[in-house]
Protein backbone atom coordinates (compact mmCIF):
# COMPACT_ATOMS: atom_id res chain seq x y z
CA UNK A 1 0.00 0.00 0.00
CA UNK A 2 1.76 3.23 -0.82
CA UNK A 3 1.72 6.20 1.61
CA UNK A 4 -0.65 8.67 0.32
CA UNK A 5 -3.35 5.50 0.55
CA UNK A 6 -2.52 4.78 3.72
CA UNK A 7 -2.36 8.55 5.08
CA UNK A 8 -5.92 9.18 3.37
CA UNK A 9 -7.33 5.59 5.22
CA UNK A 10 -6.36 6.45 8.66
CA UNK A 11 -7.42 10.53 8.43
CA UNK A 12 -10.45 9.17 6.93
CA UNK A 13 -10.74 6.75 10.21
CA UNK A 14 -10.37 9.84 12.28
CA UNK A 15 -12.42 12.16 10.70
CA UNK A 16 -15.33 9.48 11.00
CA UNK A 17 -14.44 8.69 14.85
CA UNK A 18 -14.70 12.36 15.51
CA UNK A 19 -17.79 12.31 13.39
CA UNK A 20 -19.57 9.50 15.17
CA UNK A 21 -18.33 11.47 18.55
CA UNK A 22 -20.20 14.70 17.27
CA UNK A 23 -22.74 13.22 15.67
CA UNK A 24 -23.77 10.98 19.11
CA UNK A 25 -23.06 14.21 21.59
CA UNK A 26 -25.44 15.76 19.50
CA UNK A 27 -28.40 13.27 18.72
CA UNK A 28 -28.09 12.86 22.94
CA UNK A 29 -28.04 16.69 23.73
CA UNK A 30 -31.20 17.27 21.34
CA UNK A 31 -33.09 14.31 22.63
CA UNK A 32 -32.80 15.43 26.20
CA UNK A 33 -33.75 19.15 24.74
CA UNK A 34 -36.91 17.87 23.16
CA UNK A 35 -38.02 15.79 26.02
CA UNK A 36 -37.26 19.21 28.30
CA UNK A 37 -39.29 21.13 25.73
CA UNK A 38 -42.81 19.31 26.42
CA UNK A 39 -42.64 20.77 30.13
CA UNK A 40 -41.14 24.12 29.57
CA UNK A 41 -39.19 25.97 27.17
CA UNK A 42 -37.37 29.08 27.89
CA UNK A 43 -35.88 30.37 24.57
CA UNK A 44 -33.04 32.32 26.36
CA UNK A 45 -31.99 29.07 27.88
CA UNK A 46 -31.52 27.69 24.08
CA UNK A 47 -29.24 29.73 23.30
CA UNK A 48 -26.71 29.05 25.96
CA UNK A 49 -27.63 25.47 25.83
CA UNK A 50 -26.44 24.96 22.21
CA UNK A 51 -22.74 26.77 23.18
CA UNK A 52 -22.83 24.44 26.06
CA UNK A 53 -23.21 21.68 23.48
CA UNK A 54 -21.18 22.57 21.06
CA UNK A 55 -17.94 22.46 23.69
CA UNK A 56 -19.16 19.40 25.36
CA UNK A 57 -19.11 17.36 21.81
CA UNK A 58 -16.81 19.81 19.96
CA UNK A 59 -13.78 20.01 22.14
CA UNK A 60 -13.18 16.17 22.05
CA UNK A 61 -13.76 16.50 18.52
CA UNK A 62 -10.92 18.80 18.20
CA UNK A 63 -8.34 17.19 20.90
CA UNK A 64 -9.17 14.11 18.84
CA UNK A 65 -8.12 15.46 15.66
CA UNK A 66 -4.78 17.24 16.86
CA UNK A 67 -4.03 13.83 18.40
CA UNK A 68 -4.58 12.29 15.89
CA UNK A 69 -2.77 14.40 13.30
CA UNK A 70 0.20 14.27 15.19
CA UNK A 71 0.19 10.30 15.57
CA UNK A 72 -0.73 10.34 11.57
CA UNK A 73 2.16 12.74 10.91
CA UNK A 74 4.58 10.47 13.26
CA UNK A 75 3.44 6.71 12.44
CA UNK A 76 3.82 8.13 8.74
CA UNK A 77 7.59 9.55 8.96
CA UNK A 78 8.85 6.93 11.29
CA UNK A 79 10.08 5.01 8.42
CA UNK A 80 12.22 7.74 7.02
CA UNK A 81 13.78 8.41 10.09
CA UNK A 82 14.26 4.94 10.62
CA UNK A 83 16.12 4.81 7.36
CA UNK A 84 17.75 8.36 8.07
CA UNK A 85 19.62 6.42 10.89
CA UNK A 86 20.16 3.68 9.00
CA UNK A 87 21.92 5.89 6.21
CA UNK A 88 24.05 7.74 8.59
CA UNK A 89 25.65 4.18 9.72
CA UNK A 90 27.23 3.60 6.12
CA UNK A 91 30.63 3.50 6.14
CA UNK A 92 33.25 2.52 3.51
CA UNK A 93 33.90 -0.79 5.11
CA UNK A 94 30.07 -1.89 5.49
CA UNK A 95 28.87 -0.57 2.18
CA UNK A 96 27.89 -4.24 1.33
CA UNK A 97 25.57 -4.34 4.52
CA UNK A 98 21.88 -3.35 2.96
CA UNK A 99 19.47 -0.80 4.57
CA UNK A 100 16.93 -2.82 6.62
CA UNK A 101 13.46 -2.75 4.32
CA UNK A 102 9.94 -2.66 6.08
CA UNK A 103 8.55 -4.53 3.80
CA UNK A 104 5.53 -2.42 3.14
CA UNK A 105 6.17 -2.05 -0.47
CA UNK A 106 5.38 1.76 0.10
CA UNK A 107 7.39 4.47 -1.37
CA UNK A 108 9.93 4.25 1.31
CA UNK A 109 10.85 0.50 0.93
CA UNK A 110 11.22 1.72 -2.71
CA UNK A 111 13.47 4.67 -1.68
CA UNK A 112 15.14 1.65 0.50
CA UNK A 113 15.53 -0.42 -2.19
CA UNK A 114 16.87 2.53 -4.80
CA UNK A 115 20.13 3.15 -1.79
CA UNK A 116 20.85 -0.30 -1.89
CA UNK A 117 21.67 -0.52 -5.37
CA UNK A 118 23.36 2.82 -4.94
CA UNK A 119 25.23 1.19 -1.97
CA UNK A 120 25.98 -1.85 -3.74
CA UNK A 121 27.37 -0.21 -7.28
CA UNK A 122 29.64 2.16 -4.50
CA UNK A 123 30.78 -1.28 -3.07
CA UNK A 124 31.74 -2.42 -6.64
CA UNK A 125 33.51 0.67 -7.25
CA UNK A 126 35.11 0.68 -3.79
CA UNK A 127 36.09 -2.67 -4.42
CA UNK A 128 37.79 -2.61 -8.16
CA UNK A 129 39.84 0.36 -6.29
CA UNK A 130 40.86 -2.11 -4.09
CA UNK A 131 41.61 -4.82 -6.20
CA UNK A 132 43.25 -2.34 -8.82
CA UNK A 133 45.94 -1.73 -6.14
CA UNK A 134 46.44 -5.45 -4.95
CA UNK A 135 46.94 -6.85 -8.54
CA UNK A 136 49.30 -3.33 -9.25
CA UNK A 137 51.56 -4.27 -6.46
CA UNK A 138 52.15 -7.40 -7.11
CA UNK A 139 52.51 -7.16 -10.72
CA UNK A 140 55.22 -4.85 -9.57
CA UNK A 141 56.98 -7.67 -7.63
CA UNK A 142 58.36 -9.88 -10.60
CA UNK A 143 60.03 -7.10 -12.70
CA UNK A 144 61.13 -5.55 -9.00
CA UNK A 145 62.89 -9.38 -8.43
CA UNK A 146 64.59 -8.95 -11.52
CA UNK A 147 65.90 -6.10 -11.34
CA UNK A 148 67.44 -6.40 -7.98
CA UNK A 149 68.35 -9.74 -8.97
CA UNK A 150 70.39 -8.49 -12.31
CA UNK A 151 72.07 -5.58 -10.68
CA UNK A 152 72.91 -7.68 -7.60
CA UNK A 153 74.72 -10.04 -10.12
CA UNK A 154 76.04 -6.86 -11.91
CA UNK A 155 77.61 -6.26 -8.38
CA UNK A 156 79.23 -9.42 -8.18
CA UNK A 157 81.38 -8.30 -11.44
CA UNK A 158 84.44 -8.38 -10.16
CA UNK A 159 85.96 -6.05 -13.05
CA UNK A 160 83.87 -3.15 -12.31
CA UNK A 161 85.09 0.34 -11.34
CA UNK A 162 84.95 1.90 -8.22
CA UNK A 163 82.13 4.71 -10.19
CA UNK A 164 80.37 1.44 -11.97
CA UNK A 165 79.96 0.15 -8.80
CA UNK A 166 79.06 3.03 -6.91
CA UNK A 167 75.93 3.62 -9.21
CA UNK A 168 74.68 -0.08 -9.35
CA UNK A 169 75.10 0.07 -5.27
CA UNK A 170 72.84 3.32 -5.45
CA UNK A 171 70.16 2.06 -7.86
CA UNK A 172 70.14 -1.05 -5.86
CA UNK A 173 69.07 1.43 -2.70
CA UNK A 174 66.28 2.97 -4.77
CA UNK A 175 64.85 -0.41 -5.87
CA UNK A 176 65.04 -1.55 -1.95
CA UNK A 177 62.75 1.88 -1.52
CA UNK A 178 60.69 1.12 -4.12
CA UNK A 179 60.22 -2.64 -2.67
CA UNK A 180 59.48 -1.16 0.82
CA UNK A 181 56.76 1.00 -0.90
CA UNK A 182 55.27 -1.69 -2.93
CA UNK A 183 55.14 -4.09 0.65
CA UNK A 184 53.77 -0.89 2.73
CA UNK A 185 50.82 -1.06 -0.49
CA UNK A 186 50.06 -4.75 -0.39
CA UNK A 187 50.01 -5.00 3.08
CA UNK A 188 47.19 -2.23 3.10
CA UNK A 189 45.93 -3.36 0.25
CA UNK A 190 45.13 -6.69 1.61
CA UNK A 191 44.22 -5.42 5.36
CA UNK A 192 41.71 -3.30 3.02
CA UNK A 193 40.09 -6.41 1.70
CA UNK A 194 40.17 -8.15 4.85
CA UNK A 195 42.69 -10.76 3.84
CA UNK A 196 45.00 -10.19 6.53
CA UNK A 197 44.56 -12.64 9.70
CA UNK A 198 46.39 -11.46 12.71
CA UNK A 199 48.07 -14.04 14.99
CA UNK A 200 46.27 -13.08 18.40
CA UNK A 201 47.69 -14.13 21.57
CA UNK A 202 48.33 -12.79 25.02
CA UNK A 203 51.41 -10.60 24.93
CA UNK A 204 53.13 -8.62 27.49
CA UNK A 205 53.10 -5.48 26.04
CA UNK A 206 55.64 -3.73 27.90
CA UNK A 207 58.43 -6.47 26.84
CA UNK A 208 57.86 -5.44 23.23
CA UNK A 209 58.08 -1.12 24.49
CA UNK A 210 60.89 -1.63 26.13
CA UNK A 211 62.76 -4.04 23.31
CA UNK A 212 62.01 -0.92 21.10
CA UNK A 213 63.29 1.30 23.24
CA UNK A 214 66.31 -0.48 23.46
CA UNK A 215 66.54 -0.29 19.64
CA UNK A 216 65.61 3.44 19.10
CA UNK A 217 68.24 4.35 21.43
CA UNK A 218 70.65 3.06 18.91
CA UNK A 219 69.04 4.36 16.03
CA UNK A 220 69.16 7.63 17.58
CA UNK A 221 72.83 7.68 18.60
CA UNK A 222 74.00 8.98 15.19
CA UNK A 223 71.80 12.48 15.88
CA UNK A 224 72.81 12.83 19.29
CA UNK A 225 69.09 12.45 20.28
CA UNK A 226 68.17 11.40 23.75
CA UNK A 227 65.81 8.44 23.83
CA UNK A 228 63.75 8.38 27.68
CA UNK A 229 60.90 5.47 28.48
CA UNK A 230 59.80 7.37 31.28
CA UNK A 231 57.04 5.05 32.09
CA UNK A 232 56.49 1.24 31.52
CA UNK A 233 53.80 -0.19 33.40
CA UNK A 234 53.44 -4.20 33.06
CA UNK A 235 50.55 -4.49 30.89
CA UNK A 236 49.08 -7.61 28.62
CA UNK A 237 47.52 -7.20 25.76
CA UNK A 238 45.47 -9.47 23.11
CA UNK A 239 47.74 -8.90 19.60
CA UNK A 240 49.68 -10.29 16.86
CA UNK A 241 53.32 -9.64 18.16
CA UNK A 242 54.98 -8.91 14.83
CA UNK A 243 52.22 -6.02 13.75
CA UNK A 244 52.76 -4.34 17.29
CA UNK A 245 56.15 -4.48 16.89
CA UNK A 246 55.98 -2.69 13.36
CA UNK A 247 53.43 -0.41 15.22
CA UNK A 248 56.01 0.35 17.63
CA UNK A 249 58.88 0.60 15.45
CA UNK A 250 57.24 2.82 12.78
CA UNK A 251 56.85 5.02 15.53
CA UNK A 252 60.03 5.21 16.49
CA UNK A 253 61.34 5.54 13.48
CA UNK A 254 59.59 8.89 12.46
CA UNK A 255 59.91 10.35 16.06
CA UNK A 256 63.81 9.94 15.20
CA UNK A 257 63.78 11.12 11.98
CA UNK A 258 61.43 14.05 12.14
CA UNK A 259 63.32 14.66 14.99
CA UNK A 260 66.24 17.48 15.23
CA UNK A 261 69.80 16.75 16.11
CA UNK A 262 70.40 16.72 20.01
CA UNK A 263 66.80 16.11 20.01
CA UNK A 264 64.43 14.38 22.58
CA UNK A 265 61.93 11.54 22.05
CA UNK A 266 60.24 10.17 25.46
CA UNK A 267 58.48 6.99 25.69
CA UNK A 268 55.74 5.88 28.09
CA UNK A 269 53.52 3.19 28.30
CA UNK A 270 50.48 3.62 31.00
CA UNK A 271 47.21 1.93 31.91
CA UNK A 272 44.90 4.35 31.43
CA UNK A 273 41.00 2.65 32.29
CA UNK A 274 40.65 -0.55 30.55
CA UNK A 275 43.31 0.37 28.20
CA UNK A 276 46.94 0.26 27.73
CA UNK A 277 48.30 4.05 26.14
CA UNK A 278 51.35 3.97 24.30
CA UNK A 279 52.50 7.70 24.10
CA UNK A 280 55.63 8.69 22.02
CA UNK A 281 56.70 12.18 22.21
CA UNK A 282 59.08 13.88 19.67
CA UNK A 283 61.08 17.44 19.85
CA UNK A 284 61.16 18.17 15.83
CA UNK A 285 60.06 20.78 13.92
CA UNK A 286 56.04 19.82 14.75
CA UNK A 287 53.09 19.56 12.25
CA UNK A 288 50.64 22.20 10.59
CA UNK A 289 47.46 21.81 12.28
CA UNK A 290 45.95 21.87 8.65
CA UNK A 291 48.21 18.95 7.94
CA UNK A 292 47.47 17.02 11.34
CA UNK A 293 44.56 15.58 10.40
CA UNK A 294 45.71 13.91 7.00
CA UNK A 295 49.23 12.62 8.54
CA UNK A 296 47.19 9.02 8.47
CA UNK A 297 46.22 8.91 5.09
CA UNK A 298 48.65 7.12 2.88
CA UNK A 299 51.66 9.07 0.93
CA UNK A 300 50.76 12.20 3.11
CA UNK A 301 53.97 14.41 3.49
CA UNK A 302 53.40 17.38 5.67
CA UNK A 303 55.69 19.97 5.05
CA UNK A 304 57.81 19.32 2.11
CA UNK A 305 60.44 21.52 4.11
CA UNK A 306 60.59 19.06 6.92
CA UNK A 307 60.61 15.88 5.31
CA UNK A 308 63.20 16.45 2.87
CA UNK A 309 65.97 14.15 2.88
CA UNK A 310 63.89 11.89 5.31
CA UNK A 311 63.79 8.70 3.80
CA UNK A 312 60.49 6.99 3.87
CA UNK A 313 57.80 5.06 1.98
CA UNK A 314 54.84 7.76 2.97
CA UNK A 315 52.69 4.61 4.67
CA UNK A 316 54.33 4.31 7.73
CA UNK A 317 52.14 5.96 9.80
CA UNK A 318 48.70 4.70 7.42
CA UNK A 319 50.23 0.69 8.80
CA UNK A 320 50.33 2.18 12.06
CA UNK A 321 46.81 3.11 12.09
CA UNK A 322 45.73 0.10 10.32
CA UNK A 323 47.33 -1.79 13.15
CA UNK A 324 45.82 -0.06 15.96
CA UNK A 325 42.23 -0.59 14.64
CA UNK A 326 42.70 -4.13 13.74
CA UNK A 327 43.50 -4.22 17.30
CA UNK A 328 40.59 -2.53 18.29
CA UNK A 329 42.54 0.12 19.50
CA UNK A 330 42.99 3.92 18.41
CA UNK A 331 46.04 6.42 17.26
CA UNK A 332 46.06 9.96 17.85
CA UNK A 333 48.28 12.66 16.97
CA UNK A 334 48.39 16.17 18.93
CA UNK A 335 50.85 18.73 17.42
CA UNK A 336 51.72 22.52 16.40
CA UNK A 337 54.80 24.23 14.76
CA UNK A 338 57.25 24.46 16.58
CA UNK A 339 55.72 22.31 19.28
CA UNK A 340 56.38 18.84 20.50
CA UNK A 341 54.52 16.03 18.67
CA UNK A 342 52.69 13.27 20.46
CA UNK A 343 51.34 10.43 19.24
CA UNK A 344 49.33 8.02 21.12
CA UNK A 345 48.25 4.56 20.78
CA UNK A 346 45.33 2.54 23.11
CA UNK A 347 44.68 -0.81 22.83
CA UNK A 348 42.34 -2.73 24.60
CA UNK A 349 43.81 -4.62 27.91
CA UNK A 350 43.67 -8.46 27.76
CA UNK A 351 40.98 -9.87 30.06
CA UNK B 1 75.79 -29.12 -3.15
CA UNK B 2 73.13 -29.60 -5.41
CA UNK B 3 70.21 -27.15 -5.63
CA UNK B 4 66.89 -27.37 -7.76
CA UNK B 5 65.39 -24.04 -8.75
CA UNK B 6 61.66 -24.36 -9.47
CA UNK B 7 60.55 -21.13 -10.84
CA UNK B 8 58.84 -20.35 -14.20
CA UNK B 9 59.82 -16.80 -14.96
CA UNK B 10 62.75 -17.00 -16.70
CA UNK B 11 64.95 -14.13 -15.88
CA UNK B 12 64.31 -14.71 -11.93
CA UNK B 13 65.37 -18.21 -12.64
CA UNK B 14 68.16 -17.38 -14.73
CA UNK B 15 70.06 -14.70 -12.12
CA UNK B 16 69.24 -17.27 -9.27
CA UNK B 17 70.91 -19.95 -11.33
CA UNK B 18 73.82 -18.16 -11.95
CA UNK B 19 73.92 -16.42 -8.54
CA UNK B 20 73.60 -20.43 -6.85
CA UNK B 21 76.43 -21.44 -9.45
CA UNK B 22 79.02 -18.79 -8.92
CA UNK B 23 78.76 -19.49 -5.27
CA UNK B 24 79.70 -23.47 -6.47
CA UNK B 25 76.25 -24.88 -6.18
CA UNK B 26 75.28 -27.46 -8.94
CA UNK B 27 72.30 -25.73 -10.21
CA UNK B 28 68.89 -27.61 -12.12
CA UNK B 29 66.01 -25.48 -12.98
CA UNK B 30 62.70 -26.32 -13.46
CA UNK B 31 59.67 -24.17 -14.46
CA UNK B 32 56.80 -26.09 -14.14
CA UNK B 33 55.01 -27.53 -10.97
CA UNK B 34 54.55 -30.90 -12.01
CA UNK B 35 58.29 -31.62 -13.68
CA UNK B 36 59.67 -30.61 -10.35
CA UNK B 37 57.77 -33.22 -8.34
CA UNK B 38 58.49 -35.22 -11.04
CA UNK B 39 62.61 -34.61 -10.53
CA UNK B 40 62.70 -33.89 -6.91
CA UNK B 41 61.28 -37.46 -6.45
CA UNK B 42 63.86 -39.36 -8.52
CA UNK B 43 66.51 -37.05 -7.83
CA UNK B 44 68.60 -36.37 -4.51
CA UNK B 45 69.15 -32.76 -4.03
CA UNK B 46 70.33 -30.57 -0.60
CA UNK B 47 68.36 -27.83 -1.11
CA UNK B 48 64.97 -26.65 -3.21
CA UNK B 49 64.34 -23.00 -4.03
CA UNK B 50 60.41 -23.71 -5.14
CA UNK B 51 58.00 -20.67 -6.71
CA UNK B 52 54.53 -20.77 -5.12
CA UNK B 53 52.98 -19.34 -8.23
CA UNK B 54 53.77 -22.01 -11.01
CA UNK B 55 52.19 -23.48 -13.89
CA UNK B 56 50.80 -27.02 -13.84
CA UNK B 57 51.20 -27.64 -9.90
CA UNK B 58 51.38 -24.51 -7.81
CA UNK B 59 54.36 -24.86 -5.14
CA UNK B 60 51.96 -25.25 -1.78
CA UNK B 61 51.15 -28.49 -3.83
CA UNK B 62 54.11 -29.63 -4.28
CA UNK B 63 55.62 -28.98 -1.34
CA UNK B 64 52.75 -31.25 0.21
CA UNK B 65 53.04 -33.75 -2.30
CA UNK B 66 56.97 -33.95 -1.39
CA UNK B 67 56.44 -33.96 2.25
CA UNK B 68 53.65 -36.43 2.27
CA UNK B 69 56.14 -39.18 0.29
CA UNK B 70 58.31 -38.57 3.25
CA UNK B 71 60.65 -36.69 1.02
CA UNK B 72 62.57 -34.26 3.63
CA UNK B 73 65.20 -32.45 1.36
CA UNK B 74 65.09 -28.47 2.83
CA UNK B 75 62.78 -26.27 0.69
CA UNK B 76 62.81 -22.60 0.49
CA UNK B 77 59.85 -21.45 -0.51
CA UNK B 78 59.73 -18.03 -2.79
CA UNK B 79 56.23 -15.79 -3.20
CA UNK B 80 55.15 -12.77 -5.11
CA UNK B 81 52.48 -12.37 -2.88
CA UNK B 82 54.68 -12.36 0.00
CA UNK B 83 52.18 -11.75 2.80
CA UNK B 84 51.96 -12.83 6.50
CA UNK B 85 49.44 -15.87 6.14
CA UNK B 86 51.16 -17.65 3.18
CA UNK B 87 54.78 -17.68 5.14
CA UNK B 88 52.91 -19.28 8.03
CA UNK B 89 50.45 -21.62 5.81
CA UNK B 90 54.39 -22.52 3.55
CA UNK B 91 55.96 -23.33 6.90
CA UNK B 92 52.74 -25.45 7.97
CA UNK B 93 53.00 -27.29 5.20
CA UNK B 94 57.06 -28.42 5.87
CA UNK B 95 58.92 -25.46 4.09
CA UNK B 96 61.90 -24.70 5.70
CA UNK B 97 62.13 -21.30 5.34
CA UNK B 98 60.32 -18.25 3.10
CA UNK B 99 61.41 -15.52 0.94
CA UNK B 100 59.03 -12.67 -0.23
CA UNK B 101 59.76 -11.39 -3.61
CA UNK B 102 61.57 -9.29 -4.45
CA UNK B 103 64.01 -10.93 -2.86
CA UNK B 104 68.10 -9.53 -2.63
CA UNK B 105 69.87 -12.17 -4.32
CA UNK B 106 72.72 -12.44 -1.37
CA UNK B 107 69.82 -13.27 1.04
CA UNK B 108 68.59 -16.06 -1.20
CA UNK B 109 72.57 -17.64 -1.61
CA UNK B 110 72.30 -16.83 2.26
CA UNK B 111 69.51 -18.95 3.41
CA UNK B 112 70.08 -21.74 0.58
CA UNK B 113 73.58 -22.18 1.90
CA UNK B 114 71.93 -21.75 5.34
CA UNK B 115 69.64 -24.63 4.68
CA UNK B 116 72.04 -26.99 2.97
CA UNK B 117 74.21 -26.90 5.69
CA UNK B 118 71.69 -27.77 8.25
CA UNK B 119 73.17 -30.10 10.79
CA UNK B 120 76.45 -29.84 9.44
CA UNK B 121 76.61 -26.74 11.73
CA UNK B 122 79.49 -26.62 14.31
CA UNK B 123 78.66 -27.94 17.52
CA UNK B 124 81.50 -26.47 19.65
CA UNK B 125 79.96 -23.79 21.93
CA UNK B 126 82.87 -21.67 21.87
CA UNK B 127 82.74 -19.62 17.80
CA UNK B 128 86.15 -18.34 16.66
CA UNK B 129 87.04 -15.83 13.98
CA UNK B 130 90.37 -15.29 13.68
CA UNK B 131 91.41 -14.14 17.70
CA UNK B 132 87.89 -13.40 18.35
CA UNK B 133 85.85 -15.86 20.51
CA UNK B 134 82.20 -15.79 21.71
CA UNK B 135 81.24 -18.16 24.17
CA UNK B 136 77.73 -19.28 23.75
CA UNK B 137 76.90 -20.46 26.84
CA UNK B 138 78.61 -17.75 29.32
CA UNK B 139 78.05 -15.23 26.28
CA UNK B 140 81.42 -13.83 27.11
CA UNK B 141 82.97 -12.60 23.88
CA UNK B 142 86.86 -11.97 23.59
CA UNK B 143 89.46 -10.46 21.18
CA UNK B 144 93.12 -11.65 21.70
CA UNK B 145 92.72 -10.85 25.50
CA UNK B 146 90.59 -8.28 25.80
CA UNK B 147 87.21 -8.97 27.04
CA UNK B 148 84.46 -6.92 25.07
CA UNK B 149 81.55 -6.27 26.45
CA UNK B 150 78.20 -6.56 24.42
CA UNK B 151 74.40 -5.73 24.73
CA UNK B 152 71.83 -8.58 24.01
CA UNK B 153 70.93 -7.76 20.75
CA UNK B 154 74.83 -6.92 19.94
CA UNK B 155 75.50 -10.54 21.34
CA UNK B 156 72.77 -11.94 18.87
CA UNK B 157 74.20 -10.41 16.19
CA UNK B 158 77.50 -11.29 16.56
CA UNK B 159 76.24 -14.69 17.39
CA UNK B 160 74.31 -15.22 14.18
CA UNK B 161 77.49 -13.72 11.87
CA UNK B 162 80.02 -16.20 13.57
CA UNK B 163 78.19 -19.29 13.51
CA UNK B 164 78.55 -18.55 8.85
CA UNK B 165 82.17 -16.68 9.12
CA UNK B 166 83.44 -15.96 5.82
CA UNK B 167 79.64 -15.58 4.64
CA UNK B 168 77.62 -12.92 3.31
CA UNK B 169 74.56 -12.12 5.25
CA UNK B 170 71.52 -10.15 3.94
CA UNK B 171 69.78 -7.39 6.05
CA UNK B 172 66.62 -9.24 5.85
CA UNK B 173 68.37 -12.62 6.90
CA UNK B 174 69.71 -10.64 10.20
CA UNK B 175 66.27 -8.79 11.13
CA UNK B 176 64.38 -11.73 10.80
CA UNK B 177 66.35 -14.24 12.74
CA UNK B 178 68.50 -11.12 15.63
CA UNK B 179 65.27 -9.58 15.75
CA UNK B 180 62.75 -11.76 14.70
CA UNK B 181 61.04 -9.48 13.09
CA UNK B 182 58.90 -10.63 9.86
CA UNK B 183 59.27 -7.51 7.87
CA UNK B 184 61.48 -5.16 6.43
CA UNK B 185 62.11 -2.27 9.13
CA UNK B 186 62.58 0.33 6.73
CA UNK B 187 64.97 1.52 8.95
CA UNK B 188 68.70 1.65 8.91
CA UNK B 189 68.79 -0.18 12.55
CA UNK B 190 70.62 -3.22 11.28
CA UNK B 191 73.92 -0.75 10.00
CA UNK B 192 74.02 1.07 12.92
CA UNK B 193 74.24 -2.18 15.60
CA UNK B 194 76.80 -3.45 12.68
CA UNK B 195 78.58 0.59 12.85
CA UNK B 196 78.61 -0.59 17.38
CA UNK B 197 79.28 -3.87 16.78
CA UNK B 198 82.78 -2.81 14.57
CA UNK B 199 83.72 -0.63 17.28
CA UNK B 200 83.55 -2.63 19.92
CA UNK B 201 85.23 -6.29 17.58
CA UNK B 202 87.33 -4.12 15.40
CA UNK B 203 88.39 -0.48 16.69
CA UNK B 204 92.07 -0.86 17.82
CA UNK B 205 92.37 -4.42 16.65
CA UNK B 206 93.97 -5.81 13.42
CA UNK B 207 93.01 -7.52 11.42
CA UNK B 208 89.65 -6.06 10.54
CA UNK B 209 87.02 -8.49 10.71
CA UNK B 210 83.21 -7.02 10.33
CA UNK B 211 83.29 -6.09 6.41
CA UNK B 212 80.09 -4.35 4.21
CA UNK B 213 80.15 -5.73 0.98
CA UNK B 214 78.15 -2.65 -0.46
CA UNK B 215 74.65 -3.38 -1.92
CA UNK B 216 74.54 -7.07 -0.23
CA UNK B 217 75.17 -7.26 3.03
CA UNK B 218 77.54 -8.28 5.83
CA UNK B 219 80.45 -10.70 6.27
CA UNK B 220 82.92 -11.34 9.26
CA UNK B 221 85.96 -12.61 7.84
CA UNK B 222 89.62 -12.67 8.72
CA UNK B 223 90.66 -10.68 4.91
CA UNK B 224 89.22 -8.23 3.29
Amino acid sequence: MTIRTRLTLWYAGILTASLIIIGLGTYRELDEQMRHEHRRAPVEHAVSETAEMVFQVGAPAIVLGLLGGRWLTRKALSPVSKLADAITKVHESNLREPLPRSGNRDELDRLTEVFNGMLARLDDSFQRVREFTLHASHELKTPLTVLCGEIETTLRDESLSVAERERAASLLDELRRLTRIVDGLTLLAKADAGQVTLNLEPLHFDELVREIHADTQILAEPQHIRVELTACEALSVHGDRHRLRQLLLNLADNAVKYNQSQGTVIMALRRVGDTAEFTIVNTGAGIAPEALPRVFDRFFRGDPAHSQGVDGCGLGLSIVKWIATAHGGTVQISSAPAKPTTVTVCLPLAV
Amino acid sequence: MRVLVVEDEKKTASFVRKALHAEGFAVDTCADGNDALAVAQTTPFDVIVLDIMLPGRDGLSVLRQLRQNRNATPILLLSARGEVNERVEGLNAGADDYLPKPFELAELVARVRALGRRGGESKSPVLRVADLTLDTITHRAQRGSAEIELTAREYRLLEFLMRSPGRLCGRMMIVEKVWNYDFDPGTNLVDVYIRRLREKIDAGFEPKLLHTVRGSGYVLKETA
